[in-house]
């Protein structure tokens, strides 16, 4: 589905990755794992063309999309739930997901999905037509989530869906990711949270300082101090 | 009792025509963060289209409107595109200033291709007639203006809330980046924005047209600086806060013209300014503006 | 991060060293700065016919006032569109003052609070001058250190109309739409050239000193500099007097070579070629501002003599009016689009001097 090679995503003289290989697979749920400035999100902002790579390729479904223009991409089956939520705080939960369809002209379709995350989520449907900005943590989530989706993606980048909530709160939203897999909806999953992020994952990947340190199953990372040893790079 | 009415009436006439500039600067401001100081020369471009159309035979009243509206939104899409495009994600004086030289250089090329004179423009003096209701007497023009800039204002605020492309807008207002992640092209919205912008030029256009009769190269120029002059004090980028704005401005200006003696009339523009500027030493941040936390702007 | 404090530490700042070495650093690098512009005088002074003297007197003010907005807009890198205001304070300050009383009573009798009989010695008469533009750049500037970048752009040109309309029609003291002649003619271009020097040297000691660095600063990254405790309104406001009476200085030394002025004098026309030929120059510096005055000075004179219309081969062309401000917004265009940092970039002359010596040695 997604194949990266050699990707470097450089800000001036600082190389925030380097060298990044990674795939996923259709149906498959990877996780990529790493500490705080790791370059996890630097990669999900070249991946959506936010920023622009210095050198690598990025080919979605065997289509080179190294040069495409985030809207392209978009366009092409990829969507990216970005870090820290990005609702639209000044529009409504019904604005917000209107927009998350903006590429779609099936009405009717876009209505069924609109109803079927609102049974979802309950707490969406009542704040329906209030501003987003007035939800709490956990439920602007959930519309971010829900946003991406409308656009019925092939293949959904998850940044950080655990930050700043309260655990309870997480467990609910992983649960909700592991139901996305069942699906089969193809994830690509950025955390810090380790433990849960394994939860569901195939595959994981981890990074530290810019790098990939590890590639292989989640069992191969069980051991909390050898996922430490990656964190810190030793 | 007239006279109180008729003050009233030019009050929101010049009111709604401020409002309307002032939209069209927060619209472009709002989603892209651009003082587009050559707005008065998109006014200008409407205003000379209508002018060489006029002389090249046209006789069409209905026409001019409708091309005036039409060049002013072309020009502004124009602009965006030759020469705000390469500063579009430069900071905010960069943009500025690059304005400012459109500005200037549109304004020259009138000089330049057609005369640094005034040129008259008949075509649309029809619509400066004096109405009578009983014992008043009220301007057309004046009316017009009112009732126009009305609904442009309420089809302004249907399109922003119903339309997909009307949501991307506001929404690109906050967060732009999170507006492409949705698939919406930028380009896109921003050519929107400024074909909004520029048909909100052109609709003053025509009323400008139609009460001065002539047109000029720094035509729009000073309207322009009035209508920033109202976004300041309603809140910059702010929507509401710019009709509310224009509006008070309107007000400000014919309450001075009332108050002034005749020798003193010179000084109503100035007068208006010092007001407002005083205005601003209260509210900083305008009277609908939100005072914005450095850093709340993502890009 | 670090590519901003890269910005912000000049190559003299970059090390450590002594306070006093740093003033002279300053006051030498000031002093090399205005170097072209003392050839450049002393070339017109003493080769030159008189009609280019005149034009070079005329860009001298223009060098004034450019440097003058140097001072605001290069540290603050709020754009400052209103800054004639102050330029035509000073011309019409002094043109009040010291018009000899046998002229006033052709052009201002009816001049209110006394006017109309007071006549001050022209260094006098600057000095009164300077502090009327100090005092309305005081207002003015407790106004617009408190607003936000865009809004203090708007609140200048607020303040240019307001004080255009005041010269306008407070006919009783400035006459109005005509032109306020007598005004003696106490300066030549070696005087221009001094002040020149001076008004050079005193951006540059400005910009290098405390207070210019935490502007600039702070212009930089404003959370970073407000966590620093740095009081950027405070500094806002000096740059912005600084600046005014640097340009008000401009006008005095108008007023007293021309002889004449008129309001429309310190307009749009001025704001339009002077912020050209800083933006051209690269607001960043004060060798900017020099570089921007000197080029387009000569490039505008070009432009002029084809617009009142020449004789190319034979062939008389037209009156192109226009020409120069199509020139100007296009050299402000491109150069925003294509070189948002002018001609001199972030270095100044002696800065860049220096790195040419280290270069090659």
């Amino acid at each position: 589905m997604l194949k990266v090679e050699n990707l470097s995503v450089r800000y001036g003289a600082v190389a925030a990755v380097r060298d990044l290989s990674l795939s996923v697979g259709q149906g498959e749920l990877i996780a990529l794992l790493g500490p705080n400035g790791a370059g996890k999100s630097s990669t999900i902002n070249a991946l959506t063309g936010l920023v622009t790579p210095a050198a690598g390729r990025i080919v979605l479904d065997g289509v080179d999309i190294s040069r495409s223009r985030t809207e392209d991409r978009i366009r092409g089956g990829l969507t990216s739930t970005p870090e820290g939520r990005h609702i639209f705080a000044n529009l409504t939960v019904a604005e917000n997901l209107r927009l998350g369809a903006a590429i779609r002209r099936d009405a009717k379709g876009v209505r069924q999905d609109i109803d079927r995350f609102l049974a979802l989520f309950p707490v969406l449907s009542e704040r329906y037509s209030q501003a987003a900005g007035t939800l709490s943590g956990g439920e602007q989530q959930m519309l971010a989530i829900s946003r991406s989706l409308m656009s019925r993606p092939k293949l959904l980048l998850l940044d950080e869906p655990s930050l700043g909530l309260a655990p309870k709160i997480v467990i609910q939203i992983f649960d909700f990711i592991g139901q996305l897999k069942a699906e089969g909806l193809t994830l690509l999953l950025v955390e810090q949270n380790a433990r849960q992020a394994l939860r569901f994952a195939d595959r994981v990947y981890v990074m530290s300082s810019g790098t990939l340190r590890f590639d292989g199953p989640p069992t191969g990372l069980a051991d909390e101090h050898g996922l430490l040893n990656l964190y810190i790079g030793g | 009792m007239d006279y109180v009415l008729q003050q009233l009436l030019n009050a929101l006439a010049f009111g709604a025509e401020y409002s309307l500039v002032a939209l069209g600067l927060a619209v472009v401001f709002s989603i892209m963060g651009l003082v587009n100081f050559a707005h008065g020369e998109i006014i200008g471009v409407s205003a000379y289209s209508v002018f060489l159309a006029a002389a090249l035979g046209l006789t069409s009243p209905i026409v001019a409107v409708l091309l005036a509206i039409a060049a002013a939104a072309l020009a502004a899409v124009i602009f965006e595109r030759v020469a705000f495009r390469p500063v579009r994600y430069a900071p905010t004086t960069t943009g500025l200033l690059t304005a400012f030289g459109v500005s200037i250089v549109v304004q020259n090329l009138f000089m330049l291709l057609i005369s640094p004179k005034p040129q008259s423009v008949s075509i649309l003096n029809g619509l400066n007639q004096m109405w009578f209701f009983g014992p008043f007497a009220v301007s057309s023009l004046q009316v017009m203006e009112l009732v126009v800039a009305g609904l442009t204002i309420l089809a302004l605020v249907l399109f922003l809330n119903r339309s997909t492309l009307g949501l991307a807008i506001r929404a690109a207002s906050r967060d732009f980046a999170t507006v492409r992640l949705m698939g919406i092209r930028a380009n896109r919205v921003i050519a929107t924005a400024f074909a909004i912008s520029g048909a909100l030029a052109g609709i003053a256009a025509v009323f400008i047209i139609a009460r001065r009769g002539s047109v000029s190269p720094d035509l729009g120029f000073s309207l322009v600086l009035k209508a920033f002059v109202a976004c300041v004090i309603g809140g910059f980028g702010s929507l509401p806060g710019a009709a509310a704005g224009g509006m008070l401005l309107g007000f400000i200006e014919v309450g001075l013209l009332v108050a002034l003696p005749q020798e003193y009339g010179g000084f109503k523009d100035a007068l208006s300014y010092v007001i407002i500027v005083t205005l601003l030493v209260y509210r900083p941040e305008g009277l609908l503006g939100q005072r914005v936390e450095l850093g709340d702007k993502e890009i | 991060m670090s590519h901003s404090v890269e910005k912000i530490m000049s190559p003299a700042a970059g090390r450590v060293v002594q306070p006093d070495r740093l003033l002279v650093r300053s006051l030498v690098g000031g002093l090399v700065t205005s170097l072209p512009v003392l050839v450049l005088g002393l070339l017109v002074l003493n080769l030159a016919p008189t009609y280019y003297t005149y034009l070079a007197l005329a860009a001298f003010v223009n060098l004034i006032v450019v440097v003058g907005l140097q001072v605001f807009m290069g540290n603050s890198n709020i754009a400052n569109l209103g800054h004639s205001a102050f330029v035509g304070l000073g011309a019409y300050g002094v043109a009040v003052l010291s018009t000899p009383l046998a002229m006033k009573k052709l052009s201002i009798p009816h001049a209110p609070f006394g006017f109309a009989t007071l006549q001050l010695d022209p260094f006098s008469a600057a000095l009164v001058a300077l502090l009327a533009v100090g005092i309305v750049a005081a207002v003015s500037g407790k106004v617009i250190s408190r607003l936000s970048g865009v809004a203090a752009t708007i609140v200048s040109l607020a303040l240019l109309i307001i004080v255009h309309s005041v010269f306008l029609n407070w006919t009783d003291l400035f006459k109005g739409n005509q032109a306020f002649f007598g005004i003696p003619k106490v300066v030549g271009l070696p005087w221009m050239m001094v002040l020149s020097v001076v008004v050079i040297v005193l951006a540059r000691l400005f910009k290098d000193s405390r207070w210019g660095l935490q502007l600039r600063a702070s212009a930089q990254s404003p959370q970073a500099a407000a966590a620093l405790g740095i009081d950027a309104r405070r500094l806002r406001l000096m740059a912005w007097i600084l600046s005014a009476l640097i340009c008000g200085l401009a006008g005095v030394l108008y007023a007293y070579f021309a002889g004449t002025i008129s309001p429309k004098l310190f307009y749009f026309q001025q704001i339009f070629i002077t912020l050209a030929m800083l933006i051209l120059g690269g607001m960043a510096t004060v060798t900017g501002a020099v570089t921007g005055v000197i080029v387009l000075s000569v490039g505008l004179e070009f432009i002029r003599s084809i617009e009142s219309g020449v004789t190319i081969a034979g062939i008389q062309l037209p009156q192109l009016l226009g020409l120069s401000g199509v020139a100007l917004g296009v050299v402000i265009v491109l150069c925003m689009a294509f070189r948002p940092g002018g001609i001199s970039g972030r270095y100044e002359l002696d800065e860049q001097l220096s790195r040419l010596l280290r270069r090659s040695a």
